[in-house]
């Protein structure tokens, strides 16, 4: 009786427990949202190894095809998406050495780790900025 | 100890200790990368010939491969790891994974080895 109690009163905790799928709730700490960048630019970046390994190959096969890539490669919608894509590589670049950084024991107190991942946040843009600045 | 940690027996130590090698790697040739485009600066279809030509810049490029492939694999394994609970879909994307990775080899290799 008592046992069927039990089961019972644990039942109802588990319905009662809240639902938070809400993802615009949930508020990052800095450490989070440079950890998940992270892991979103490194799957960006392979997703775009085929066009990275086509474009290699047309613009070293012949000259006109070097001329037609870098005709694509300068028309504004393709520079922005490069940029993006600039911004993909540097964030997860500085995310990794910052990774490296912790995996032989500097950095890893709290604050710390919250001030690397500004620093990472910052030079993954002033990067992009500076390539931008570069293109245009 | 730390050898130990390396064997067979532990598949995920070497799993983590190949992503970081190949991470490190590849730091290397990209900042290489990037200081050679800044030097040299090809705009010609001759200069990026020649930018291509050397021997050790393409035997880099390929490593670089190798390693990118080997940490693209970790790298996206976890991610279905992660959130692709169904092993008979995960099995299966980690194949067409498998797969995509070699073609790129192959291709890269064809590339840079050619």
């Amino acid at each position: 009786m008592q046992n069927n109690e039990l089961q019972n009163s644990q039942k109802a905790k588990v319905k009662n427990r809240p639902k938070n799928l809400n993802l615009f709730t949930i508020r990052l700490p800095i450490n989070a949202l440079v950890s998940i960048l992270h892991r979103a630019t490194g799957c960006a970046l392979f997703l775009v190894l085929p066009i990275i390994l086509l474009l290699l190959q047309l613009s070293l096969s012949t000259s006109e095809h070097f001329e037609t890539v870098v005709s694509i490669l300068h028309s504004p919608l393709i520079k922005l998406f490069m940029l993006g894509l600039a911004w993909a590589f540097f964030h997860h670049f500085f995310a990794g050495v910052r990774h490296l950084a912790m995996d032989v024991h500097w950095m890893t107190s709290l604050m710390k780790a919250r001030c690397t991942s500004k620093i990472v946040m910052v030079l993954g843009v002033l990067a992009t900025l500076v390539l931008a600045v570069k293109l245009w | 100890m730390v050898i130990e940690l390396l064997t067979k027996r532990y598949p995920g130590m070497r799993a983590w200790l190949m992503q970081r090698l190949t991470a490190l790697i590849m730091a290397f040739y990209s900042v290489m990368l990037l200081g050679r485009i800044l030097v040299l600066q090809p705009a010609t279809y001759e200069e990026f010939l020649g930018f291509f030509q050397p021997a050790w810049f393409r035997i880099a490029s390929w490593l670089f491969w190798i390693c990118l492939s080997i940490h693209a694999w970790l790298g996206i394994r976890d991610v279905f790891k992660d959130y692709v609970p169904n092993m008979y879909v995960r099995s299966l994307l980690l194949k067409i994974l498998v797969l995509l990775l070699w073609v790129y080899m192959a291709w890269a290799s064809w590339l840079f080895l050619m």
